[in-house]
C-alpha cells in the first residue's frame, strides 16, 4: 500500500471539522450550576429539632464520624404527675472528611432529623474546617430539595390518609367501612374466624 | 500511624540528618520566596496570576477517586478551561499533584518521593475521604490516615468519591489561595510546614531496598 502524503493531516483536519459541526458537552460549572439528579448525596444536613438525641445514627455509622454530645434535663411535672427526663442535644458534628456517604445515618434516624443536600461545594483548605457542627448542618437544611412528587395514580402518603379520616365527621367513616366488611370473608378461612369477634367492637366504637 | 521517615532516622547513625523534623523548602524554595517578597506589590499579583492558571497538574491516583479525576478532565467537566492542564509528562513538570485514593503504607513513600520531584511552588489537593483521612478504611492496618500525613495539603475535597464539580471546586479554592499568598510566607524560614524533610540519597535510593529503620521501629 503507497503512502499518500497529507493524508493523516487531511484526516485530522476532517475530525477537527466534524466536531466544529457538533454541540459543545462541555457544562460551565463555575458559571452555570450544574443540574444534579434528584437524591444526590452531596451533604448530610440537619434537622435539629427533630432529633432526640437516640444515638442510632452515630451507632451504625460505618466510619464513626458523627459526634454526639449530650446532657439529660429533668422537666419537673406541672401538677402531680412525676418529673420527666429527656435528652438534650450539646453538640453533633459530621466529620465530612471522613463520611463515606453511605447514608445509613439517614436511613436509621428514627424521626427524620438526617436529610441528603445535593451540595457539593465545601472543599476546604484545613482538613478541621470539614467538620461541621450543628450550625453548619442545620445551614444545610434550606438546601434539602423538596421530596419527589408521587407518581400518577399512586395512592397518597399514609399520614395523609389519617389525617383526612381524622377530620371526616364519624357518619362518612361509618358509610365507609360499612361497604369494606362484606369484603372480609372472602379471605383466607382462618383469619375470617378470627376476625368476627375483634370487629365489632371496632365498628361500635367508630 | 505516622509513616517511617525515609530519611534515615534515629535508630541508624545519621550524622547528616539529626533532626527528625525539619522545615520542608530546600535553599532552592528560600531563594523563590526571598525574590518574591522583594518585588512590589502589583508584579505579585501579576506572578500569582501566572501561577494560579497554568497548573500543571499530576495524577495521583491510587482507587476509584481517580476515576472521577479523569472525569473532570475530560470533556464534560474539562478543567482545562480553569487552567489546569491534565497529564503532566512527569512530577518535574508539574505545579499540582491531585492525589486521589487510598494511599496506603507501601504506596506512601512513593507518594512522597514523586511530591519531592516536583518543583517549587507545589500544591496538592487530597481528593477524596480516602486521602482525607483513610476513610472507610480508618482502622485499617495498612491504609495511611490521611496523605496529609506524608505530604502538605493544600486542599482537601470531601466526597468519596467527590463530584466532578467538587474537585472543580476544590481547583477554584486552591486558585483562591493562589491568589492571596506570598511565596515568602509560604517558605518563611520558620516553616509552618512541620513535615520530615528527606536528604538526596533517601530520594535516590532504589525503592524495593528494604529499609532496616522503617522496618520495626520498635523492635530496635
Amino acid at each position: 500500500m503507497t503512502k499518500v502524503p497529507g493524508k493523516g493531516l487531511v484526516e485530522g483536519l476532517g475530525v477537527t471539522l466534524k466536531a466544529l459541526t457538533r454541540r459543545s458537552v462541555t457544562q460551565q460549572y463555575p458559571d452555570v450550576e450544574p443540574e444534579l439528579p434528584p437524591r444526590s448525596r452531596g451533604v448530610i444536613a440537619l434537622l435539629e429539632e427533630n432529633c432526640t438525641v437516640c444515638m442510632l445514627c452515630a451507632r451504625e455509622c460505618p466510619d464513626w464520624c458523627i459526634y454526639i454530645d449530650s446532657h439529660k434535663e429533668t422537666l419537673p411535672a406541672p401538677e402531680g404527675g412525676r418529673a420527666r427526663v429527656r435528652n438534650v442535644l450539646d453538640r453533633f458534628a459530621i466529620d465530612f472528611s471522613l463520611c463515606m456517604y453511605c447514608g445509613i445515618c439517614i436511613e436509621v434516624c428514627p424521626f427524620d432529623a438526617l436529610f441528603w443536600t445535593p451540595e457539593f461545594a465545601y472543599a476546604e483548605g484545613d482538613i478541621g474546617d470539614l467538620t461541621h457542627e450543628r450550625d453548619r448542618l442545620r445551614e444545610w437544611m434550606w438546601t434539602v430539595p423538596e421530596p419527589p412528587a408521587l407518581d400518577p395514580g399512586a395512592e397518597p402518603a399514609k399520614e395523609v390518609t389519617a389525617a383526612q379520616k381524622a377530620q371526616q365527621p364519624p357518619p362518612v367513616q361509618q358509610a365507609r367501612q360499612a361497604p369494606a366488611r362484606p369484603a372480609r370473608p372472602s379471605r383466607s378461612a382462618g383469619v375470617a374466624a378470627d376476625r368476627p369477634e375483634v370487629d365489632p367492637p371496632a365498628g361500635d366504637s367508630s | 500511624m505516622n509513616i517511617p521517615p525515609l530519611a534515615a532516622g534515629s535508630a541508624e547513625p545519621a550524622p547528616a540528618h539529626p533532626l527528625p523534623f525539619l522545615p520542608l523548602p530546600t535553599a532552592g524554595a528560600q531563594g523563590v520566596g526571598a525574590l518574591t517578597r522583594a518585588v512590589p506589590a502589583p508584579i505579585k499579583f501579576v506572578l500569582n496570576w501566572g501561577r494560579r492558571y497554568s497548573l500543571w497538574v499530576f495524577n495521583f491516583g491510587l482507587a476509584c477517586c481517580a476515576i472521577e479525576f479523569i472525569a473532570t478532565s475530560m470533556s464534560r467537566h474539562d478543567f482545562i478551561r480553569l487552567g489546569v492542564i491534565p497529564f503532566a509528562p512527569g512530577p518535574r513538570q508539574a505545579d499540582l499533584m491531585v492525589v486521589s485514593g487510598t494511599v496506603t503504607d507501601k504506596m506512601a513513600p512513593a507518594v512522597r518521593r514523586l511530591y519531592e520531584q516536583m518543583p517549587e511552588p507545589k500544591y496538592v489537593i487530597s481528593f477524596g475521604a480516602c486521602s482525607n483521612c483513610g476513610g472507610p478504611y480508618w482502622d485499617s492496618y495498612c491504609v495511611t490516615k490521611g496523605v496529609d500525613q506524608i505530604v502538605p495539603v493544600d486542599v482537601y475535597v470531601p466526597g468519596c468519591p467527590p463530584r466532578p464539580e467538587a474537585l472543580l471546586h476544590g481547583i477554584l479554592t486552591l486558585q483562591q489561595k493562589i491568589a492571596r499568598e506570598s511565596l515568602g510566607d509560604r517558605y518563611a524560614a520558620a516553616g509552618p510546614r512541620p513535615i520530615r524533610s528527606v536528604p538526596a540519597a533517601a530520594l535516590q535510593r532504589p525503592l524495593l531496598r528494604a529499609d532496616p529503620v522503617g522496618e520495626e521501629p520498635d523492635d530496635g
